[in-house]
Formats: C-alpha cells, structure tokens, sequence
C-alpha cells in the first residue's frame, strides 16, 4: 500500500494541486490524487473483474486501453490503484506507481488549443514531474462517466470546434 | 472557394520576391514562408496523447516548452525518411506546433513574386506553389495547418 515517494515539485503553496503519478512504459499520467482510495500490489488485487477493498467494490478500467498502449502484466512493479469520484470506483492496472506529486497550480499546464475535439474533456492539462511530462486524466473519463467516444474519422481534414472542455482549474 | 482563392493571388501578387524555406517530408519536397517557420531542431521523443482531432496526437518537449505535434507526413499518406529526423516549428495561428521532417537540412530560398502560382493541391492547405529543377514544390500555409478554407477565412 505504500507510495514510492512524495514529491513536490513546487515549494510549499496553498494553491497546489496533488496528483498520483503512474507509468505505462516510457508514458507519466497523473490522476487527481483526491480520487485515490489506495495501491495494491498484483497479489492484493488479484485477477478478477472487481477488486472488493474496504467495503467498496472497484471495477476494473482499462486505462492502458483508452490511452491505445499496453500494460505490462510482466511488470515487477505493476500496481492496481483504486480510484473513486464519489459516484463510480474503478480499479486502475498501471506499470508503475510514481508516486504522489505536488504542483502550484500556476504549473498546472493547459492542453494546447490545437486539441479541438473531445479530448479536451479526457486530458486536463499537463504537469512537468522531474522533467517529464504527465498528462493530468480526467477522472470522468478514466471511470468511463463520459459517455460514448466519438468515432475516429479516418482521413478527415476538417476540425470541428468541440466546445466542451474540462477547466484546467478544477483538477489543477 | 473563389475568395480564398482570390486571397491566394492576392498573396502571391503582392510581394516582389518570396523568401521561402524547402524541407521534406518521405521524400516530398515541400516549401513555407519563412516567417511561417520558428525554427528547426532535432526531432524527439513524441508524447502520445488520445485525441480525435485529425492530426493532432501528441506533443514534444523543448526544454521547458511543450509543443504539439501536427502530423503532417501522416496527411500526405507518407513516413518522415533518416536516421535523425528534424523537428520544423511552425508559427500558427493557434499556437507553435512541431512538424517532423526528413533528416535533409532544410534549405533557404527566394524565388521571384511572379513564379508562384496557386496551387492545385487539395489535400493541404497552401499559399501557392512554384517549380525548382522541374519539380512543383507547394508552399504549406503553416499559419492555417489542421483549418479548412472556411475556418481560415473566418479568422
């Protein structure tokens, strides 16, 4: 259960955000850290669909697969984080548990606005965790509280304004 | 169509020389403007980041600077060619964004108002094009990559 480290990549600041930083592969995510419930070793969460933990049962979510890469099942390090916004529980398989991360918000970096369409409500923006990039997640999407994704359109050569967007304030 | 077209002439008609920067890309060669240009590095690590913008799907880091990525080599059906391929900055209008080129050293160039003519391109949004040894090389309308001609025009 315990994190590799704590990290503060700001001074000390009533306006920081906190984040869990995982990796898949060579790619930093970062999720709200307030949507945490724990890390569990593969032995603790064991194989099922579910990982009942404390009284809460978390479904498993295939973040890897929303973000189009591999887990690595053979990873020594592979954890299952459980993750809760209050309405849904998910149990999340990363590579690695980073560790937990403070950032002024002021760091708190926007998707840039060349990402048009809806995955400006996925990725909340990014945050630098020693000199890396992570995307901050949005935890709505991660437990999958979005709603379909729109359909890949192959070859399209146009780009439709997508209003809808996560406030890079509310999570950063 | 016609006024963008029309803004295209105007483009080309209104300066007496063009100074223009020539880059490749799978081995295409391809022209911008040079003050469409922000610069040239060496290309990094992409970023992967899910998105259904066509085009835009990841970032690069410069230093401290994050930079998305607009995937031209992908729009023209082709692979960015060499060992060490070039990151070609591109100024906009939205933002900077990188652009992965072939490993050839882009080259400077001025070519004369009156060889540019309107390019027949489609797939690509342009300013013109003009023929170097034999070969019609397109000017890239970086300013306005990932804009229709209606986007553009409203800007």
């Amino acid at each position: 259960m315990s994190l590799r480290g704590h990290y503060k990549a700001a001074s000390a600041n009533v306006q920081a955000a906190s984040f869990l930083v995982v990796r898949y592969g060579t790619r930093l995510c970062a999720l709200p850290s307030d949507g945490v419930r724990g890390v569990l070793t593969k032995e603790e969460a064991g194989n099922g669909q579910t990982v009942a933990w404390v009284g809460v049962t978390y479904q498993n979510v295939d973040l890897a697969g929303l973000l189009s890469i591999t887990l690595d099942t053979t990873s020594p390090d592979l954890r299952t984080v459980l993750f809760s916004n209050g309405h849904s529980h998910g149990a999340i398989r990363v590579d690695e548990v980073i560790g937990l991360v403070e950032v002024d918000r002021e760091h708190c970096l926007p998707l840039p606005p060349h990402f048009q369409r809806v995955e400006r409500t996925w990725v909340a923006g990014m945050i630098f965790y020693r000199d890396e990039l992570a995307l901050v997640l949005n935890p709505e999407w991660v437990l999958g509280e979005l709603g379909e994704e729109v359909p890949r359109e192959a070859g399209a050569k146009t780009i439709g304004a997508f209003t809808a967007s996560v406030e890079i304030g509310k999570l950063c | 169509m016609l006024r963008a077209a029309r803004q295209q002439e105007q483009a080309v008609a209104a300066k007496p020389s063009w100074s223009i920067v020539v880059f490749s890309i799978g081995g295409m060669k391809l022209a911008a403007r040079t003050e469409d240009v922000g610069g040239v590095t060496p290309w990094g690590d992409r970023i992967p980041v899910p998105s259904r913008t066509p085009f835009v799907g990841s970032l690069v880091k410069r230093d401290k600077e994050v930079l998305p990525v607009y995937d031209l080599a992908s729009q023209l059906d082709r692979e960015a060619q060499g060992e060490s391929m070039l990151c070609l900055v591109a100024r906009h209008v939205d933002g900077p964004m990188a652009i992965c080129i072939d490993a050839d050293i882009p080259s400077l160039h001025t070519v004369d108002a009156a060889q540019i003519r309107p390019s027949r391109r489609q797939d690509i949004e342009t300013v013109g094009s003009f023929t170097s040894d034999g070969e019609e090389i397109d000017i890239v309308a970086l300013q306005r990559l990932g804009k229709t001609r209606h986007e553009s025009l409203r800007q």
